[in-house]
């Protein structure tokens, strides 16, 4: 249980004490700089109280101190609903982010932008408010027959995050004019302009620390093991709906108001913990102080910085980004010890008698859809069979064809081998940052090279997948690529990336329609040369990775379990990460990071039923396939002329189905 | 939420008509994925054969309007491929924002790329320059020529018109939410038409290379200036401004209630241009008169 696997007692000097005092006095002392520059100490603390009469105690009194005061309060709000999360999931890598709340009303603001604006101005906090609640109740509808089991609900939250994540990248991929807006928003940025937030807030916040008390001395019985806990009596279902609801509804105030703060919500608890805090009271205690000291100094320290830019960069994806080194730093410093099995990881589905039956299934029906995707579209004038007089259509359809189903398989096998090698059903080619990486340094060809051509943005992927991969591999090595840290630090990638693409499309450069689009996934860059690479590439790498369907068989068993089955752990691990990182690469430098595909194939060819290793890389890289190029040609023809690209159909229709199976569980 | 069109009938017919109407018009058959350009075929009365994301074309750049028989080509991005080639134009324009697509597209037709909006560039210069450009690809200099001499007699007419008036620096700005704007200033549209307007814009601080800079509304504070809101406010945001404190006393402080000017193309070129000159000049007019 990885909550218990954090260590006991870090370093003596490093109490949670200690660090919120030093982090306290920093921000402390920033903001006494910050006062002493612009209006003199005196007049300074006055603007706290009274507008005044000039334009610079106007700007402290209605932006700078309640922006300071906003910092405090979504800080230790953000961390406070992380810790009740990590708790009730016993899983440090959840937060506020991780259940769908933030896409949730995202989405829903969006939704509101463009269909129903009236709701707008009836109140945007309740909007986002309410989608967030909504994508949470989903996961709970989703995760409630199985008792809301923490790996079920994590599931559920993830699935729910991309289902509602490609939504929005769909709607402002076709109307980013409108939604520009929302894209500063989706940064986070904590800019005030008078204290009508922060009153919002505030009330809202103390009702919810009051709540997180009431339910203290519940809740620390989840550290229990679930049956010692259901031995005392506690109604786990109730339980675990009360600390997440709770969670939810701290994280839906603020993000309501300030916009999606990444890091925080998992970096406040995770330090304090290693920082020696154990018992849940004085995590909350002290995480929702770190928290809030946190945000307030970055939000300091960048608007002591970032006054020449001709932009403004946004608090929340500073966070993230300052948040991803700090991560990578705490990972070797992390003992999660743990070799254990992750428990109902592999409960998902049950067996087919006949597997190799079902595969042959599995590959008439690509091949059915293949056909179809390559003779039937539209044109100007309405539907075409493709006659032998237009040939010349396949010089635009195949490439689009092939290379969806490539980078189908390719992403399948991927997400196969990393849930194998990992045992966490959450693994994705996605989470080991490696399409997060090569994303980071194409966003940057795109902006900082004058008019890029696809050669020099291929070189630049290509640099920054590797990158990426240096780093992932430099600080597992000592480990012997242990899968809770080699999770970790593929998290701490994409929360770069998120970053920086946040700052990005923040911006409002109108470069950023091009940034979305390729994102997004679509096969539409491809031409027949790199097309044919990229299913060749496919072939051959899924031809490497049937001679290690046995330790396949064996890691899904837990490190320790293996080692004793004399399977070489470190080498194994090594080479299963190499193959997975040349798959993500490869698939993600042709068509986005498409990770969805990634995460979902393996998980469908479970629920079909394909079990064992060989049959499962073979039955998720025929759906992975069957996926991408049902979704490429759906995409290009629901809206003709304009298209979704494949990968967000594929999570689109990937994400329905995934529901539809983990409802039935 | 994603609305399915209903315009594949009509697309037919438009086709058919365009194959007639080409085979008498001796200009090249151009499609173009960029809204500037489209506008300035337009004012050269070329109008593209095909554009792209025409609807939020109308929406946001909206005149001049393009004919009803331009033809979708989809996303300004990723546009639509298989049409494009059915098609068949003589070139595509791009801007250099979609160099990337070249490649692709050089193989349905030759792509002009026509760049607008380049950094340490003066912007009034670069729309001549691509205004006499287009006019020579249409094969239509002349209308070049007119469009260029009518927009700056124009603009010159519309500056005598505030001889004398002396308005305060502007501060030109377009709000992203309630509590963010765009300000507008070097580098861009708006800024090149208050220099052919003698006007001065308040805002002098560092912008990118479209002429804007994302800012908190606090940025505002202490400049002495006439607020120009451009439209559209989102959704909301006239709502969370009436209880903005900074809002409040930055209207009161200002120079005068602000001017809210209805939505010009903010990344146009000389047709967007003069929009902008005409609503700005008749707003001040108004205003001094009352």
């Amino acid at each position: 249980m990885p909550s218990d696997a954090l260590p006991r007692r870090c370093r003596p000097r490093l109490t949670p004490a200690g660090l919120c005092l030093v982090l306290g006095l920093i921000a402390l002392a920033m903001a006494v700089v910050e006062l002493d520059a612009r209006l003199g100490l005196g007049p300074g603390l006055n603007a706290l109280l009274t507008p005044g009469e000039t334009a610079r105690a106007l700007a402290m009194h209605f932006a700078w101190w309640p922006r300071l005061a906003m910092a405090l309060l979504a800080g230790g709000g953000l961390a406070l609903a992380g810790v009740l999360m990590q708790q009730v999931l016993r899983n440090p890598l959840a937060a506020p982010t991780t259940l769908g709340v933030a896409s949730g009303a995202n989405l829903a603001l969006m939704a509101a932008t463009l269909m129903a604006p009236g709701l707008l101005v009836l109140g945007r906090e309740w909007v986002a408010l309410a989608g967030g609640g909504g994508a949470m109740a989903l996961v709970f509808a989703l995760a409630w027959r199985r008792g809301l089991a923490p790996v079920v609900v994590v599931l559920g939250g993830l699935v729910v995050n991309l289902y509602f994540g490609a939504l929005s990248m769909v709607l402002l991929l076709f109307h980013q004019e409108e939604l520009k807006g929302l894209l500063i928003w989706g940064a986070g940025s904590l800019a005030q302009n008078g204290w009508q937030d922060v009153a919002f807030l505030a009330p809202r916040l103390a009702l919810g620390t009051l709540a997180a008390a009431w339910l203290l001395r519940p809740l620390a019985v989840l550290e229990l093991s679930e049956a010692g806990a259901r031995s005392l009596g506690v109604s786990l279902k109730h339980l675990r709906l009360a600390g997440l609801g709770l969670a939810v509804f701290l994280t839906g105030c603020v993000v309501s108001v300030v916009g999606i703060i990444g890091f925080i919500g998992l970096a406040a608890p995770n330090i304090v913990r290693l920082a020696g805090a154990r018992r849940l009271g004085t995590r909350l205690l002290w995480s929702t102080l770190l928290g809030a000291l946190l945000l307030a100094t970055t939000d300091l320290l960048l608007q002591h910085f970032s006054g020449v830019l001709p932009t403004l960069i946004p608090t929340g994806a500073t966070t993230a980004a300052l948040g991803a080194p700090l991560l990578l730093w705490l990972i070797p410093r992390l003992n999660l010890g743990g070799e254990a099995p992750s428990r109902e990881a592999r409960a998902i589905g049950t067996r087919h008698p006949a597997p190799g039956r079902l595969a042959a299934w599995l590959s008439l029906s690509l091949a059915g859809v293949t056909l179809v995707a390559l003779l039937v579209g539209q044109a100007g004038d309405g539907w075409h069979w493709t006659t032998p007089g237009d040939w010349a259509l396949l010089e635009w359809r195949l490439p689009r064809v092939l290379a969806a189903a490539g980078c189908g398989v390719m992403l399948a096998i991927a997400g196969t081998l990393i849930q194998r090698l990992t045992g966490n059903p959450m693994a994705s080619p996605e989470l080991l940052g490696i399409s997060g990486g090569s994303a980071i340094a194409l966003m940057g060809a795109i902006f900082l090279l004058p008019a890029p051509d696809n050669l020099t943005l291929v070189g630049a992927g290509t640099l920054g997948a590797l990158a990426s991969l240096t780093v992932v591999v430099a600080l597992n090595r000592q480990s012997g690529f242990q899968p809770e840290r080699l999770l970790l630090t593929g998290v701490a990638i994409t929360a770069l990336f998120d970053a920086v693409r946040a700052v990005v499309l923040a911006g409002g450069d109108p470069r950023g329609q091009q940034v979305i689009a390729w994102l997004s996934g679509s096969t539409y860059y491809v031409d027949l040369t790199s097309a044919l690479t990229v299913s060749g590439a496919a072939l051959l790498l899924a031809l490497a990775a049937i001679p290690l369907a046995r330790w396949l068989d064996i890691l899904p068993l837990g490190g320790a379990c293996a080692a004793a089955l004399g399977l070489p752990l470190a080498r194994a691990r090594l080479v299963l990460l190499l193959l997975v990182a040349l798959l993500t690469a490869g698939a993600t430098l042709v068509v986005g990071p498409l990770s969805f595909v990634g995460l979902l194939a393996p998980h469908l060819a479970r629920l079909l039923g394909f079990s064992r290793a060989a049959p499962h890389l073979a039955g998720a890289a025929i759906s992975g396939a069957l996926l991408m190029v049902v979704a490429d040609w759906l995409g290009r023809q629901w809206l003709f002329p304009e298209e979704i690209p494949a990968g967000l159909m594929a999570s689109l229709l990937g994400g329905a189905y995934f529901m539809w199976g983990l409802r039935r569980l | 939420m994603l609305r399915t069109r209903c315009r594949l009938p009509a697309l037919a017919g438009l086709l058919a008509m365009l194959a007639a109407a080409v085979a008498q018009a001796d200009t090249p058959r151009l499609a173009t994925l960029d809204w500037t350009l489209a506008e300035t075929l337009v004012a050269l009365d070329a109008p593209p054969l095909a554009s792209a994301q025409l609807e939020a074309y109308h929406a946001w750049v909206d005149e001049p309007a393009l004919p009803d028989t331009t033809i979708d080509l989809g996303l300004r991005s990723q546009p639509n491929l298989e049409l494009l080639a059915r098609l068949a134009p003589d070139h595509i324009l791009i801007s250099p924002m979609f160099a990337n697509l070249a490649p692709r597209l050089e193989r349905i037709a030759s792509v002009k790329t026509l760049p607008l909006y380049r950094a340490e560039q003066d912007t009034w210069q670069e729309m001549r320059r691509l205004t006499r450009s287009l006019g020579e690809l249409v094969e239509r200099p002349e209308a070049a020529r007119r469009l260029i001499d009518t927009t700056e007699a124009r603009l010159d007419t519309l500056g005598a018109r505030l001889d004398g008036t002396a308005p305060p620096p502007l501060l030109m700005v377009q709000f992203m939410d309630g509590r963010h704007v765009r300000v507008f200033g070097d580098n861009g549209l708006f800024q090149a038409v208050l220099d052919r307007l003698a006007l001065t814009n308040a805002w002098t601080g560092p912008t990118n290379a479209w002429g804007f800079s994302l800012a908190g509304i606090e940025a505002l504070a202490g400049l002495d200036a006439r607020l120009v809101v451009i439209e559209p406010y989102p959704a909301g945001v006239r709502e969370t401004l009436a209880e903005s404190g900074l809002w409040q006393h930055l209207v009161e402080a200002g120079r005068g209630s602000p001017i809210v000017l209805p939505p010009v193309w903010s990344f146009g070129a000389m047709p967007s241009a003069l929009r902008f000159a005409e609503r700005l000049v008749d707003a001040l007019e108004n205003d001094d008169a009352v």
